[in-house]
């Protein structure tokens, strides 16, 4: 199989426009005759089908959650950037597109890029447009914020809630279709296989979480915007929910999976205190602007923060990155933080945290400033740990916040299955190794609202599709594919809670394909991911029965998935040896104990082949080209 | 649009009607005690304010029809409300508290129904007694208001009636006239917090101003010795 | 600490409830009450009983999915927070502790906990958006609005559709709820053109869901995660009055 990305000719900058130009059209009285199906309704699943909708498409649209409203882009805090220039501070497309390439340390596709940033405008307006309420200026205008140690103000924000914000417009524009009945809503499903009818996508196969039936729906196209895959790691900032099935089991019915070991960890996350725990709980990145990273000089030391004095402190960001200090990006600052952890400098009871303090911002600002800056974020932290931020530091420590991996995608956005398209996060292509700050969100929408209304009605236009109902063979054989799995789950009948064998497989990617990753650790990985599978199927308790609502067996399916799928994760890092973006291989680094890349070797997006659970998958190469940005080493020194 | 039966039948609209009217009744409410507070000045003020807003009032029957609309819509609208809202809940939970602040529920505000078929019955005797019960001539003109008046509260059991009727008046208006504010979409951040504080002292004016009209004319009964207030 | 629960057990939409007791034991105090939940459902799950069905997602307290009602007040005891959001340091050993799904006849319970707030949605499609298509917008700063009413127009999208607001009525209303949404509008320029019939529209579609109407008690505000205040419904209310008197 050869990849092809399907990058239009040209500069850069005219590619999108020249792509817009040559790509066919659906005529409108046609477009109501092709039904396309939608999984997910995050910003980018409720984008498209809202703006599948408008023009006139049949939409089925489908969720795991009892409503679109509550897809897990509603959790994004921070903000959506976009080469607004609003601030007048030099900011353009072209500089968005560049700190994005570089951002994502050299490893996505600079066409794709560049179209983003060239969108990236059009989605405040029409976000503004729908009444979402982003921060104004006293004058009425739109306010921004640096963000992610951009060097100008390109992100807009609506208090702490963006993501909630963005998401909440593109699911009313959603319900106005529904409303319109040219998108039909089906929440509370579950899709648990693709339908592939002669090569092409064609359907899905769903289970309805509420009565437990298998449906089966067809059409001409299928959209998948179903998330990342973070809760491979147990825990994350991720919701309980998000899952990789949906993904999953396309790439199992022929869709490539490129570069899954590229995960993002969030280095401002209040840390886990227990084994209970669920979920982490991420904090504003923008609190490292006025806190102060430390721990003890000396190891195991288990004074309270406040018996330790100045000269018996390491701020070891600062101390080692005193150019960027407390500010350096995420991956730098999650390493450090593990490092010192590792070392034994950790804090807290765990020993897995670090401090943020505080004390010299509220000395130098007052508490007021420091209130009305992250009063919430302190309220947050206070409900979460019962410890007073302003009176003793913040312990933080890193956690799994978002995937930049996903399904390859051509520039069209359509995987190596003919009419499967993939967006958002699901997806592979926009941030490479490495996602910047205030950038998922941007995706989310330029996938939904500006890329595949194009980009779908070229590939309807573009091929015969005979009518396909239901009572296909495909269909038949998929959900018979999927009844299968689920009597089988039900049936091992075993004494190991669910959440137990999860735990356990977060635990192994954790520590052996987390922040920092060997080739023994990637190696020992690969052994026990396949033990641990062995042993689930052998051992899992699911109780209850299939044709009801059945979290257990909802939860042992997702899981189920995520065993098959942390071994290609564990594979994929081990053959990427070179640290890049947020994968930190130890073995590549530079003699001062930062990332190297290995541009020579690995400039390329590592797609995988499905070839059976338990065998070596097959991978294949897109060679990276940079033309626009040159390929240069980070450094934040 | 709204639903078949237009604006002011849907839960807003509903919600409308029943403030405005509760709203209108507050406002006679404070009339009627003014006009009752006279007798404390004896027989010849009392019945001469009987007499001018009777008999020198061309548009009494208009106004009696218009309270007696006004008293209607809101008793028949709340019940059907109350009986709508019953069905919004058909499983009761096992176990319910109250949220606590900013909440302004109250026992006033979880008793409204009681409380309202309370002064429904209250208002039958009432009127029964005052508007159509055994009538006197005044000399100087008009009837003599101030002996029935005296008759009527001549029985402690009645008495205690009324006193206990105003006690639920008090309740009821405790509520009712913050909730009419709000119901009327009347709001200000500034403005609001202190008229929702007066109509609880308006709350409690009327229901003690009528409490001490009812002991007073039941402890100032001709032949007894005349109490001082 | 050692709690007794008593929970809500049912197994489907016509099957008939009741409260079933477990024992929450070696509960941790820095355990969310969600987590609580989960360990008692991983004994039951490692027993091959069924677990204890209950909505949760983000945990963060933004997505509106977990509805519980614990010890009589939705979302429990904490002010401005989702049941995810609170912690057992809430609670002592020994406590009981009930736990109850939302109870409206327009939010039908599925199973044990979870119910179907789809009702909101089609309020939501019955006119709580800006009918504006994917493509035509006019810049970001074409129109500019004044910060302090961009601010309340926060305060009001802040709303996350979680229903508690429904759940703690006595009359099962969801004015609140739709009240935030065309408080949102009515306060943004861009939501004027269509103010009058997305009033009327969400307020017949709330009332046909089967909610009850609103007596002003203030429940709602007093449970609502995000602390909206009813002042939201005497916009809605003003809107109403609006569209009614203005409407041609």
């Amino acid at each position: 199989m050869t990849l092809d990305a399907q990058i239009p000719g040209g500069a850069i900058a005219e590619k999108w426009d020249r792509h817009k130009f040559e790509m066919k059209l659906v005529n409108p009285a046609n477009k109501r005759k092709y039904t396309i199906i939608v999984v997910g309704t995050g910003l980018a699943g409720a984008s498209a089908a809202a703006s599948l909708g408008e023009l006139g498409y049949n939409v089925l649209n489908f969720c795991i959650q009892d409503s679109p409203r509550r897809a897990h882009s509603i959790a994004a805090q921070g903000g959506i950037n976009a080469a607004k220039n609003y601030q007048n501070d030099g900011d353009s497309v072209y500089r968005l597109f560049y700190d994005t390439v570089k951002g994502g340390d050299y490893r996505s596709r600079e066409a794709n890029v560049y179209r983003l940033a060239q969108l990236s405008v059009n989605i405040i307006d029409q976000c503004v447009a729908q009444g979402v309420p982003f921060a104004r200026e006293y004058g009425g205008l739109l306010d921004n914020r640096s963000f992610g140690g951009a060097q100008v103000s390109r992100t807009f924000y609506a208090r702490g809630q963006t993501g909630q914000q963005l998401l909440l417009g593109a699911y009313q524009s959603l319900m106005r279709q529904v409303h319109e009945k040219s998108v039909k809503l089906f929440a509370r499903r579950e899709m648990l296989d693709l339908v592939v009818v002669d090569g092409k996508a064609r359907g899905i196969i769903a289970r309805n979480l509420s009565t437990g039936e298998i449906e089966r729906y067809a059409g001409d196209a299928v959209v998948l915007a179903t998330g990342g895959y973070g809760t491979v790691y147990y825990l994350s900032t991720n919701a309980l929910n998000s899952n990789v099935t949906a993904a999953w089991r396309a790439h199992k019915r022929g869709a490539l999976f490129a570069n899954p070991c590229f995960t993002q960890i969030h280095p401002t996350c209040i840390p886990v205190s227990g084994d209970h725990q669920s979920k982490l709980t991420l904090m504003s990145e923008s609190l490292r602007n006025d806190g102060r990273v430390w721990v003890p000089k000396q190891k195991g030391d288990k004074r309270r923060p406040d018996q330790i004095p100045e000269d018996e402190r390491d701020y070891y960001l600062e101390r080692k990155y005193p150019s960027f200090g407390n500010l350096v990006p995420r991956d730098v600052a999650s390493r450090n933080a593990k490092q010192a952890a590792d070392e034994g400098r950790g804090v807290g009871e765990s020993g897995l945290a670090v401090y943020l303090d505080f004390k010299d911002a509220i000395n130098r600002l007052g508490v007021d400033v420091i209130k009305e800056k992250y009063g919430n974020l302190f309220q947050m932290y206070q409900k979460i740990t019962d410890e007073d931020a302003y009176k003793v530091p913040m312990r933080i420590y890193p956690a799994i916040h978002y995937t930049m991996g996903g399904l390859w995608v051509d520039y069209n956005l359509m995987s190596t299955v003919p009419g499967l398209h993939v967006l958002g996060e699901a997806n592979f292509s926009d941030h490479g190794a490495n996602r910047l700050g205030a950038s998922a969100l941007m995706q989310g929408l330029a996938d939904g609202y500006f890329v595949i209304p194009y980009t779908i009605g070229h590939y309807l236009a573009s091929v015969t599709l005979p009518k396909v109902t239901t009572d296909h063979a495909a269909f038949k054989d998929a959900s018979e594919n999927v009844q299968g799995r689920i009597t089988k789950l039900l049936s091992v009948k075993g004494n190991r809670g669910i959440r137990e064998i999860h735990r356990e497989l977060g635990r192994i990617m954790w520590d052996d394909v987390g922040m920092a990753r060997t080739d023994a650790s990637l190696r020992r990985a690969l052994q026990a991911i396949p033990k641990l599978r062995d042993e689930f199927w052998q051992s899992v308790s699911v109780p209850g029965t299939p044709d009801n609502l059945n979290q257990s067996l909802e939860y042992a399916g997702r899981v189920a998935d995520y065993l098959e799928f942390a071994e290609l994760l564990a594979l994929d890092a081990l053959e990427r040896r070179e640290s890049c973006g947020g994968h930190f291989r130890e073995e590549s680094q530079t003699p001062e104990g930062e990332a190297l890349r290995d541009d020579a070797n690995f400039t390329y997006a590592a797609a995988w082949e499905f070839t059976g659970v338990g065998t070596k998958p097959t991978v294949h190469k897109e060679p990276l080209t940079f033309e626009e940005v040159h390929p240069t080493q980070r450094s934040y020194k | 649009m709204a639903s078949r039966g237009g604006f002011l039948s849907t839960s807003v609209g509903t919600k409308l009607l029943i403030g405005v009217t509760g709203f209108l009744l507050f406002l006679y409410l404070l009339i009627h005690i003014g006009g009752n507070a006279l007798i404390f000045f004896g027989p010849a003020v009392f019945n001469n304010y009987a007499y001018v807003m009777e008999q020198k009032n061309p548009l009494l029957p208009l106004i009696e029809l218009a309270l007696l609309a006004v008293f209607l819509i809101h008793a028949f609208k709340t019940v059907r409300m109350f009986l709508a809202n019953q069905s919004a809940r058909p499983v009761p939970y096992a176990m319910k508290k109250p949220a606590g602040t900013p909440s302004r529920k109250t026992l006033a505000s979880s008793t409204m129904i009681v409380s309202g078929l309370w002064l429904l019955v209250f208002l039958i005797i009432h009127v029964k007694a005052f508007r159509f019960g055994p009538e006197y001539d005044w000399p100087a003109g008009g009837r003599d208001l101030y002996r029935q008046e005296m008759e009527n509260l001549s029985n402690p059991l009645m008495v205690l009636f009324y006193i206990l009727s105003m006690t639920v008046v008090g309740s009821h208006l405790f509520h009712g006239i913050a909730s009419a504010v709000q119901s009327l979409g009347l709001d200000h951040p500034k403005w609001t917090p202190r008229l929702l504080f007066a109509g609880k002292v308006f709350a409690v004016i009327i229901a003690v101003g009528f409490m001490i009209i009812a002991a007073w004319v039941y402890l100032n009964q001709p032949g007894a010795g005349r109490v001082r207030v | 600490m050692n709690l007794k629960l008593r929970i809500w057990r049912q197994a489907g939409p016509a099957a008939a409830g009741r409260l079933v007791e477990y024992a929450a034991d070696h509960v941790s105090p820095d355990m969310s009450f969600l987590e609580m939940l989960d360990v008692v459902n991983e004994g039951l799950t490692k027993k091959g009983e069924e677990a204890i069905a209950f909505d949760s997602d983000c945990r963060e307290g933004i997505c509106g999915t977990c509805s519980l009602v614990i010890n009589g007040v939705p979302h429990g005891p904490d002010r401005g927070t989702t049941a995810c959001q609170l912690h057992m340091r809430r609670f002592k050993d020994g406590d009981s502790v009930t736990i109850e799904p939302w109870r409206a006849a327009a939010f039908p319970v599925v199973k044990d906990l979870i119910v179907d707030r789809s009702a909101f949605d089609r309020i939501i499609a019955a006119g709580g958006y800006v009918s504006v298509n994917c493509g035509g917008a006019p810049d970001g700063n074409a129109i500019p609005i004044p910060k302090d009413v961009a601010d309340l127009a926060m305060d009001s999208a802040a709303c996350i559709g979680c229903g508690a607001c429904v759940a703690a009525c006595k009359n099962a209303s969801a004015h609140l709820f739709m009240s935030a949404k065309i408080s949102q509008f009515a306060l943004l320029p861009q939501g004027h053109p269509e103010r009058h019939r997305r009033v009327t529209a969400m307020i017949a579609q709330a009332d046909g869901e089967g909610f009850g109407s609103c007596s002003n008690e203030g429940e709602c505000q007093a449970v609502c995660p995000k602390e909206i205040p009813i002042s939201n419904i005497a916009r809605m209310t003003r809107e109403y009055v609006k569209a009614a008197l203005l409407a041609k």
